[in-house]
């Protein structure tokens, strides 16, 4: 049973181990964050298979872009973010899953279009949704658009017909609230 | 210090966290934050709020995908993972059954050993219980051989005691029967006329002993006429002194014959062992 613990590290012992490719790091990477990264990716790309593929494709970026990482420049994790996220949106924009989007079978389809109007709910967020739930709907409205959804902010601010300004001003203050919800 | 608050509330930040800003404007945040440690310090904040975010909205893989990833990614860890998974239970599992038969191996030596036990405990038990029954039944025949040498003492002082009351006593007379057929037998009846009772006394008796289809019968002779007064044995092993016979008020003689077992309705006077007048 010893076997299946988790592993988990401090982010020192992650970044210096993953810059020097030890393997205990990108396991400890994968229990750690695997759920955060795939939860952020499931947001663009509904579909399971092909979020989970993207999940992959970020891990092996992970690994094996693991030498451009600057811990100068931001944590770990905001740097493995957004390489899911920047996956996932070019995913979304390109050619083919535009057209496999077309092709899917019906019983998918069924399982695709209730997950774009949220008729089912997934158990793995529906304690999230609690907490989203109590910010702010204008706060929760631009943050999930920017960070789950794969809005810049422009876009964000052309979607919901506001002032650039307001936009940011929602994210900052969403962030805020979150910050106090999480202390 | 004024320029970084400012700069934290510009709210460009969140905007570098999340992704938004260009490569320009990255650089200018990065310059920013190496300058101001509170605004390093406000960045951080905001990474692990956002962080915190993303794993509250975690979804979780599917089962077999980290050994896909592992897999793409040319790592043998997925192998020595799954070996790590699987071997130790395997030997988990081995030793279970290992400490299992040992344990059972302790259990069945510990049976044998206690039956060998219980079996040389049944054993002298049985011996012990043999010989207290050998003690038993040596001890009840040493009361039985007591109390009926008891009985005979009692029996022989309840005779003599009634025989030294009979010497002491006038009315008791003793008539010393002389031998017939030979002249040294001879005995002797205890006669009480006014009770009619009419005793023998075996150790005053000198007679060949009987065997078992004869008995010695006593007749009194009244008026000529003999008269049954019963029979008795002459043995060794008598318990007796006294033997009660059969009760007669008047009697000129007494007399013994031998007759067979049971006694005769008249004396064969052939077999006249003893007699003697009153």
């Amino acid at each position: 049973m010893a076997a299946t613990k988790k592993i988990s590290l401090s982010e020192e012992e992650l970044v210096s181990k993953l810059k020097s490719q030890d393997t205990l790091a990108i396991q400890a990477l994968y229990d750690m964050y695997s759920g955060a990264l795939l939860g952020v990716i499931s947001r663009v790309i509904q579909h399971t298979e092909v979020a989970e593929d993207l999940l992959q494709e970020t891990f092996i970026k992970i690994w094996n872009s693991a030498g451009s990482y600057d811990n100068s420049k931001g944590r770990l994790f905001t740097w493995m973010m957004n390489i899911a996220r920047n996956l996932s949106i070019d995913k979304l924009r390109s050619k083919d899953f535009k057209n496999s989007n077309k092709n899917q079978d019906i019983e998918n389809n069924v399982d695709f279009i209730d997950a774009q109007k949220e008729v089912t709910f997934n158990a793995d967020v529906l304690g999230v949704k609690d907490l989203v739930t109590s910010l702010k709907p204008e706060f929760r409205t631009v943050l999930e658009m920017v960070y789950f959804k794969g809005y810049t902010h422009v876009e964000a601010a052309e979607e919901l017909s506001l002032p650039l300004g307001t936009v940011k001003t929602r994210i900052r203050m969403g962030i805020m609230e979150l910050r106090k919800n999480f202390n | 210090m004024e320029e970084g608050k400012a700069y934290i509330e510009s709210g460009i930040l969140e905007l570098y966290v999340l992704g938004q800003l260009n490569a320009q404007e990255q650089l200018e945040v990065q310059a920013m934050a190496s300058t101001y440690s509170e605004v390093k310090q406000e960045m951080e904040a905001i990474e692990i709020a956002m962080e915190k975010y993303a794993v509250q909205n975690a979804v979780k893989p599917s089962l077999g995908l980290e050994n896909r990833i592992f897999e793409r990614l040319g790592i043998a860890v997925p192998e020595i993972q799954q070996e790590a998974k699987v071997i130790p239970l395997n030997a988990e599992v081995k030793t279970n059954y290992q400490s299992k038969i040992r344990s059972l191996r302790l259990a069945l030596a510990a049976c044998a050993a206690l039956l060998v036990v219980s079996l040389a405990a049944l054993y002298s038990a049985h011996s012990d219980l043999g010989s207290a029954r050998d003690q038993i039944a040596s001890l009840s025949a040493d009361r039985e051989k007591f109390s009926s040498t008891v009985n005979y003492m009692k029996s022989n002082n309840a005779d003599l005691t009634k025989l030294v009351a009979m010497a002491n006593d006038p009315d008791w007379k003793t008539i010393k029967l002389a031998g017939q057929k030979n002249p040294n037998d001879n005995m002797v009846v205890y006669w009480h006329p006014k009770g009619k009772q009419v005793m023998v006394n075996t150790t005053k008796m000198v007679l060949p002993a009987n065997d078992k289809s004869h008995q010695y019968q006593l007749w009194a002779l009244v008026d000529g006429k003999p008269v049954d007064l019963g029979v008795f044995d002459v043995n060794p092993d008598t318990n007796h002194i006294l033997v009660n016979m059969k009760e007669i008020g008047t009697a000129q003689a007494f007399a013994v014959t031998l007759e067979q077992r049971g006694g005769s309705p008249t004396p064969t006077m052939e077999q006249m062992m003893v007699m003697g007048g009153v």
